[in-house]
């Protein structure tokens, strides 16, 4: 019996997300990230559907989102997004370090700044902030 | 990577800012108080990528005396304040950097407080929690 172990798909925990932004690694900053993919659903159902519904794929969209730790040192996460809301900036992103490969591609994106919190979290709490930008064009992918 | 020690240290030395109290890494045999006594308790590893973040969680334990002395009581008072020259919280938090091993260090609460025996003597003591931000 093929089980994904004998093919070495290698789960992992996820402790070294590479995140970058406009050429600044910011992972450590980083405690959650995530890219999403999309495709518009464009429905095709007719009477010869058969009673089921049929889609192809539509336009492609996407989005990412991020839960950081807030940090206004020199070169901090939070000095890097102060003039950013409203601009596009280059989102790239790994899921285990910065060495590219098969096993650890680089995804790319353009993204919209919509939002930045600089002041967020309740008393005692770690300052955080989370945010979620949405891709403009292609998403792209490298494994080398 | 975070220097254990170093942070161990640099939260000694704050306490240290508390005029007439002795610090300790280690929990001795027989305390000459007043002392306050740092002990690394837990760590939250992760709390970043990268190792960005990590969580040290440590216990200062301040030992004032034995317990029968009212004034030991006295002392120990102005150790719990918030605020005050003997504050362990204002001293713990006097260089939040703690020497520039850490990015924040807090004190969130002073958890335990009474009778400490150590080598067949009754001490008085206080415990607080502190967070170090790594």
């Amino acid at each position: 019996m093929y089980t994904h172990k004998e093919n070495k798909l290698a789960k992992y925990v996820v402790t070294g997300t590479s995140v970058s932004f406009n050429g600044t690694d910011i992972s450590d900053a980083c405690a959650r990230a995530e890219l999403v993919i999309n495709s518009a659903e464009v429905e095709t159902t007719d009477f010869g559907s058969a009673g089921w519904t049929e889609v192809i794929g539509g336009l492609k969209s996407g989005q990412v989102s991020f839960d950081f730790h807030n940090d206004f040192g020199t070169g901090g996460v939070s000095e890097l997004f102060a003039d950013l809301v409203g601009t596009i900036g280059t989102v790239t992103l790994n899921p285990q370090g910065t060495t590219v490969s098969a096993s650890n591609p680089t995804y790319t994106a353009e993204v919209l700044v919509t939002s930045f919190t600089p002041i967020s979290g309740a008393v005692g709490d770690l300052a955080t902030f989370s945010v979620t930008f949405p891709t403009t064009g292609e998403v792209s992918y490298a494994t080398a | 990577m975070t220097d254990i020690t170093a942070v161990r240290n640099a939260l000694a030395t704050n306490l240290g800012t508390v005029s007439g109290l002795r610090t300790s890494a280690e929990l001795p045999d027989n305390p000459n108080p007043p002392i306050a006594v740092v002990q690394l308790d837990t760590i939250s590893y992760d709390e970043a990528f990268q190792q960005g973040l990590t969580f040290f969680n440590f216990t200062v334990m301040v030992i004032v005396g034995r317990a029968a002395e009212r004034h030991a009581q006295r002392k120990l008072d102005d150790y719990c304040s918030q605020n005050g020259a003997s504050s362990i919280k204002l001293a713990v938090e006097s260089d939040k950097s703690l020497g520039g091993n850490a990015f924040d260090v807090r004190v969130e609460g002073m958890n335990n407080i009474g009778s400490l025996q150590l080598n067949d003597q009754e001490y008085l003591a206080a415990e607080f929690s502190v967070v170090v931000y790594a």
